[in-house]
């Protein structure tokens, strides 16, 4: 995992990408090689047949762990209950391609984002008490990264699941009703097209900046007798009586690199064969980063608006599981298609398209 | 169009044929009369069948070519999006047919919109600028319409867009032609009740090596410096050779050429995406 089996070469006078195995016999063609060759831990501690056994049986041992147990029918899982009103789902956790185009039917274009849900499993399920004493939740994990880079503790974590280890877990609260087997994967089919989701990652780092980029601030006039005062923050607040700057003053720092939530996305589509979800707008973080789905939780101004202008109640289907019940296929949305897809426990080969795209003109 | 119109040659032809036929009944026009008729009439000739060329119908090209948008920009994306967007694009171009077309083409686009009459427009216009990657590819044309430049931005992929149709297919000096808007107005004039051109299906791309003339600075850009490798330009007529060569040598950033980080070599790449979306296309 950690060493890369391909090198890439530029060189300036063929032009051509080389793998390294190719530099290396050649010895004619290496001009400048750009590469800084950082030894992994394999090659400080394994000789090279063992180097190559590891690799092999860890390749192996990991396909083992998430593309043959494809499906969780195969080992028990737990009884599945039926869908009540209040009752939470778990989310998902997802990997950021980046934005594309999207029209519906009558035509209008949408930007939406692209989040592969790529090897994400449930880690451990944990009851009321166990969590906090108010709900049940779960601990879901994404992107199957190298286990070198992991601590025993997170390692016997994993281990208890049988998956992988992730690059990113995190903890949903659920409904009681809700609880899946630590194992079970999870799929883009988990949601269905027509929902509201809120996407949390961490925003994309700034690094230090003052405040006219951190918060807004108006900055000062670039002339009029201006001296050294541009961008500055002026007064920090008022003298004499507080005789101090208040807390929470805005003022330059670190910006980004927080986690941010943007709330309230509609999924516009969903690719159940590759498991791409497309969700409205954009989301917080920078491409290929983890981010964590979850079915919305709060009905939001911007919802609220939206169902008053297209003239209907909240959609049950909008909280309904799709994991443990069978809710109700409803032709919620006058510009998306629901593939007939019931449960997400087997990999679905239809996809949700719009069917206006694909034929010919309108 | 051309079929209806041969049919209607082969008409007139026969009825032609017809008048000189020496007519002893009047109704010998009509089959019953004709079957029952005593005198046997003269043996039919048919008439020969007349060859139509029709000029104006341009057949698909032949040679290998893959549109600019399939070429995913350079950068750390994963290539996996690009995927599922060509998937996209190869079923929306089963659905329409987009063709080759080049900066410095003749188009003609009719989309659909709502507030039309007949809920169609069509636009003829000279295309200036490719631009996007992916789903989001855009196109921009050009015309001059009663004194007023129009420029259209169309998405290749939308599905608002009915027909593409190369009238002229042809390349310029430049890959980017934005200096139209400030160039005289007869050089993004076309006329839009042009006639499709015909063009060979193989072969290179002709390449039109038209140098326009300038309106007077100021304009939109400084067309002259040397980022925009400009050659269809009389510069000569707006210019001097000194103002030229102090322009080339003062915007001139001669580093650029040995960034390697700049270099992107995209040969072996396009090879693959055109094998790929051949295979996807003939499905």
């Amino acid at each position: 995992m950690a060493a890369s089996g391909w090198r890439f070469v530029l060189q300036r006078g063929s032009r051509f990408i080389l793998s390294r195995t190719t530099v290396e016999s050649s010895s004619q063609l290496v001009g400048c090689i750009r590469t800084v060759k950082i030894p992994t831990w394999f090659e400080e501690h394994l000789t090279e047949d063992n180097q190559k056994y590891m690799r092999h049986s860890m390749a192996e041992e990991y396909r083992r762990q998430t593309a043959e147990r494809l499906c969780p029918l195969k080992d028990e899982p737990w009884p599945r209950h039926e869908w009540t009103e209040g009752s939470r789902r778990v989310g998902l956790v997802a990997i950021k391609l980046g934005m594309a185009p999207i029209w519906t039917k009558s035509g209008e274009r949408h930007a939406v984002t692209m989040l592969q849900v790529q090897d994400c499993h449930v880690i451990r399920c944990m009851s009321k008490e166990e969590y906090d004493g108010h709900s049940a939740a779960l601990a879901v994990g994404g992107k199957n990264v190298s286990p070198f880079y992991r601590s025993e503790k997170a390692m016997e974590l994993f281990r208890n699941a049988g998956v992988p280890p992730k690059q990113k877990v995190t903890i949903f609260k659920v409904s009681d009703n809700a609880i899946i087997k630590p194992g079970t994967p999870l799929y883009a089919a988990h949601f269905r097209p027509g929902q509201y989701v809120d996407v949390t990652a961490k925003s994309i780092g700034k690094g230090f900046q003052g405040v006219m980029k951190r918060w807004g601030f108006k900055g000062q006039p670039a002339s009029h007798g201006q001296t050294k005062t541009h961008r500055r923050p002026g007064a920090s607040g008022p003298g004499g009586d507080p005789a101090k700057v208040f807390k929470g003053k805005k003022m330059p720092g670190k910006m980004g690199n927080v986690f941010v939530t943007a709330y309230g996305l509609k999924i516009w589509r969903v690719n159940t064969k590759y498991n791409v979800l497309y969700v409205h707008g954009s989301v917080p973080g920078h491409t290929n980063c983890v981010l964590k789905v979850r079915i919305i939780r709060r009905t939001h101004s911007k919802l609220k608006c939206e169902r008053r202008r297209r003239g209907f109640l909240m959609m049950t289907s909008d909280l309904a599981p799709v994991k443990n019940t069978i809710a109700p296929v409803k032709k919620h949305h006058r510009t998306c298609r629901t593939a007939p897809f019931i449960f997400s426990d087997v990999v679905l080969d239809q996809h949700c398209v719009f069917v206006c795209f694909f034929s010919r003109g309108q | 169009m051309a079929a209806c119109t041969r049919g209607l040659k082969n008409l007139l032809t026969s009825i032609k044929f017809c008048r000189t036929l020496p007519f002893q009944d009047e109704r010998f026009l009509c089959t019953s009369a004709l079957r029952f008729a005593n005198n046997e009439p003269p043996k039919f000739v048919p008439p020969s069948k007349p060859v139509i060329i029709n000029k104006t119908q341009t057949t698909a090209s032949t040679r290998r070519f893959l549109s600019p948008e399939f070429i995913p920009p350079r950068g750390r994306t994963d290539p996996f999006k690009y995927f599922m967007e060509r998937r996209d694009m190869v079923r929306r171009r089963k659905a329409l047919n987009i063709p080759e077309f080049y900066v410095g083409s003749i188009l003609a686009v009719t989309m659909a919109d709502a507030n039309a009459s007949g809920k169609t427009n069509r636009f003829v216009g000279i295309c200036i600028q490719r631009g996007g990657r992916g789903l989001g590819a855009t196109f921009v044309l050009r015309n001059i319409l009663n004194g007023q430049g129009v420029e259209i931005c169309y998405e290749l992929y939308s599905p608002r867009i009915q027909t593409i149709e190369v009238l002229k297919l042809e390349k310029r000096l430049d890959s980017n032609l934005m200096y139209l808007r400030d160039a005289l107005p007869e050089y993004s004039t076309v006329d839009p009740e042009m006639k499709p051109v015909p063009f060979s299906p193989t072969g290179e791309v002709p390449v039109n090596k038209l140098k326009v003339k300038m309106c007077p600075k100021p304009w939109s850009k400084h067309w002259e410096r040397p980022q925009f490798a400009i050659q269809g330009i009389r510069f000569d007529l707006c210019m001097t050779p000194k103002q030229m060569e102090f322009v080339q040598k003062k915007y001139a950033k001669p580093w650029e050429e040995y960034d390697m980080l700049k270099e992107y070599d995209t040969s072996k790449l396009e090879e693959q995406i055109l094998a790929e979306v051949q295979q996807e296309m003939n499905k």
